[in-house]
């Protein structure tokens, strides 16, 4: 037993062997699992949103089209070059605001989720591994605590305006909210209008690309 | 501490142990950022009860906010404090002094301050955080708290060595050993992989093993030693079994870092690693109710103790919190539990009873232990608030466990029910307004503590200074 008590057996032992032992069955064998799943950078995934032309590609557009002195100013052109840094902007900045504190990005497959989250025959799905295979999730954005709704559907739940007044003030659309608004998100253009500016563009063309994936094509944009 | 050796001549030298000034800085730092995080977590709790003090301030914005309190809570107040009180513990149950107190300890304590404040200007003011819970560092700060983690591990790592070669090593001794290899690894685990190596479920695997880790393999093993180490120096008395201390060690030691995964149970990650974690946490309560009965046995006949000692009062009220979170935890780690509880706040109440109410308290007890012995007086400067600290700190935390699960599963149960989102922050106000209240009741205690430490260290003569008067 004295051997037990001692510096190397117990740095050995405790220290490498049964942590490496957990790391191999906590995290490096469902990553092993999951190594087929294609992982996905930001360019991929801009890609994908023109080519199917999901709703954040037309989310997109419809940005372009209200703001359009801001757009110009920060992104140019709508393109999968704009698209994936509007992507990387509002990434980054989701996770710099702590919104992953308070709202999940993990639809669970019990407690009635699917059906809280998604909209029926549009996007009822639980999470699944592949959708979360990006760059954008790494590390993943799940998240441990809600005090507002899960975002991992939101693309099929609100509309882009939504989305823009219900960030610069919650109160406006979501009456008794306590999420704080984010008015430095937005600036004046020329005619005195607050709008979106570089972040706040990113932010909602993340934002509504969260689900995007799962959202059909719907006639609204299909006319377009 | 100064310690008379008797050499080959017969004469007596006086070599210092324990470089006071060390402990002294670490421990004040600990306080004050204990203090600073709780206000922080305070300051989040208003935007919850919609009576945020600074709202559309960016720098001040409570998202951010947040991230001070759990990333703060880590770094600036629980290394701060863990490593302040092994700087006391180590060399006295070696017996050999730590690897370099000057150099290596002025720059260790210099270089933590930085990165905790560079954590708050970036996190405040640049707007860079990582998504890794408690681990809200900015990733290019983390190769720095990687090689701080190894230069503490050289310094206390250096007399357990020492002393390990003459003879085995004491209890707390295994902890020390253990964590000093297992901290750096986890930092670097759950802040480089998730990022670079990883991404979605594998990711989510890495973070959740890296929350958990951080708990498990940092802050419990050194809290654990500590605990081994002040408990029976308080009490004169050595601890019940040595049987059930290896039982617990090597419990924890392999049951520990199997649990990460139970964070994201119902989750795109594997089931069976889901499964595995769900056992090994059932498993690790044994172990940790192996080494509480070893504590509560060895307190056996000197209950009394407790009446006027206020410091072993801390870490006893810290253990009871620590079964009661662990036996609860046995129960709300089932994926049953999960469909309810999962994303409430009886999560935060029960990460609350653990970080504030056994970690919080311990390192509170073993300061006040420490803090008059560091500037030579007999005892603390005020006995009274001594005591108003730790009802104020029990009956808080206390109130805000219950105030908590209590709300967590009324959040729980209204989702399932597919009410409209905004009904479940209406009925969670009553909760979280009383939450506020807890919150100033803990500040307050942290306040009247700091007060008393304050006090302690400036006002009057220490005992060596009357002495030399009286004679």
């Amino acid at each position: 037993m004295g051997k037990m008590e001692r510096f190397p057996f117990i740095v050995l032992v405790a220290g490498l062997l049964f942590f490496l032992f957990a790391d191999f069955v906590s995290w490096a064998l469902p990553m092993f699992v999951l190594k087929d799943i294609p992982m996905k950078k930001v360019s991929d995934l801009a890609a994908e949103a023109k080519a199917k032309n999901t709703s954040a590609w037309a989310d997109f557009e419809r940005l372009a089209a209200s703001y359009p002195e801001q757009f110009k100013k920060y992104y140019g052109e709508v393109n999968e070059e704009s698209f994936a840094k509007a992507l990387k902007i509002g990434h980054r900045w989701y996770v710099a605001e702590g919104c992953w504190n308070c709202h999940s990005q993990m639809v669970r497959p019990v407690s009635n989720e699917t059906l809280r989250f998604g909209i029926p025959g549009v996007s009822n799905t639980v999470s699944y591994p592949s959708e979360f295979q990006n760059e954008l999730q790494a590390p993943v954005l799940w998240g441990t605590k809600r005090i507002g709704p899960d975002l991992i559907r939101e693309a099929a739940v609100h509309n882009i305006d939504w989305q823009v007044a219900h960030l610069y003030n919650p109160e406006s659309t979501s009456p008794g909210t306590n999420m704080p608004g984010y008015p430095w998100f937005f600036e004046k253009d020329e005619k005195g209008n607050i709008v979106p500016n570089e972040r706040g563009i990113g932010l909602l063309t993340y934002i509504m690309w969260l689900g995007s994936w799962e959202v059909k094509p719907t006639k609204e944009w299909a006319l377009k | 501490m100064a310690t008379n050796v008797a050499t080959a001549g017969g004469e007596v030298q006086v070599t210092n142990l324990v470089n006071y000034t060390l402990v002294k800085l670490h421990v004040a730092m600990g306080l004050i950022f204990f203090i600073i995080v709780g206000l922080m977590g305070f300051l989040y709790s208003l935007q919850l009860d919609g009576i945020y003090p600074f709202p559309g301030i960016e720098f001040l914005s409570a998202g951010r906010v947040r991230m001070i309190h759990t990333a703060g809570a880590a770094y600036g107040f629980l290394v701060n404090m863990f490593t302040g009180l092994l700087y006391w513990a180590v060399p006295r149950f070696t017996g050999y002094k730590v690897f370099n107190e000057k150099y290596l300890g002025g720059f260790m304590f210099i270089g933590l301050q930085a990165a905790v404040l560079i954590t708050v200007v970036a996190i405040l003011f640049l707007g860079m955080a990582d998504n890794v819970e408690w681990g809200e560092t900015p990733w290019w700060l983390d190769p720095i708290i990687v090689a701080w983690l190894l230069l503490h591990a050289i310094q206390f790592g250096a007399p357990i060595i020492k002393a390990s070669q003459k003879a085995p090593l004491y209890v707390t001794g295994w902890y020390i050993s253990a964590m000093l290899v297992w901290t750096p690894l986890v930092v670097f685990m759950g802040n480089f992989i998730p990022r670079f190596w990883s991404a979605g479920s594998g990711a989510g695997a890495v973070q959740s093993t890296f929350i958990h880790d951080l708990v498990g393999l940092y802050v419990t093993p050194v809290a654990w030693g500590l605990m081994y180490y002040f408990v029976p120096v308080i009490m004169k008395k050595p601890m019940w079994s040595h049987g059930l201390s290896l039982l617990g060690f090597w419990g924890l030691a392999f049951f520990y870092p199997l649990n990460g995964v139970h964070h994201y149970l119902w989750s795109p990650i594997p089931m069976f690693a889901q499964y595995s974690a769900v056992f090994a946490t059932v498993a690790i309560e044994f172990a940790v109710t192996s080494v509480l009965i070893n504590f509560m046995m060895t307190l056996r006949g000197s209950a009394e103790v407790l009446k006027y000692n206020v410091p072993l009062r801390y870490m006893y009220t810290g253990a009871i919190f620590y079964w009661i979170t662990c036996f609860q935890c046995a129960f709300h780690v089932t994926l049953t539990f999960q469909k309810v509880i999962h994303f409430t706040d009886w999560v935060t109440g029960h990460a609350h009873l653990i970080m504030f109410g056994t970690f919080g308290m311990w390192v509170l007890g073993m300061a006040e232990y420490v803090w008059p012995r560091l500037f030579g007086k007999e005892t603390m400067y005020s006995k009274g608030m001594s005591e108003g600290a730790y009802w104020l700190l029990t009956i808080g935390v206390i109130a805000m466990f219950v105030d908590l699960t209590a709300a967590g599963l009324v959040q729980g149960f209204d989702w399932i029910g597919l009410n409209p989102w905004i009904d479940s922050v209406n009925f969670s106000k009553p909760f979280w307004y009383f939450r506020s209240v807890t919150g100033i009741m803990m500040l307050t205690g942290l306040l009247m503590y700091a007060m008393n430490f304050y006090k302690t260290a400036t006002a009057g003569k220490g005992l060596e200074a009357q002495l030399r008067e009286s004679a």
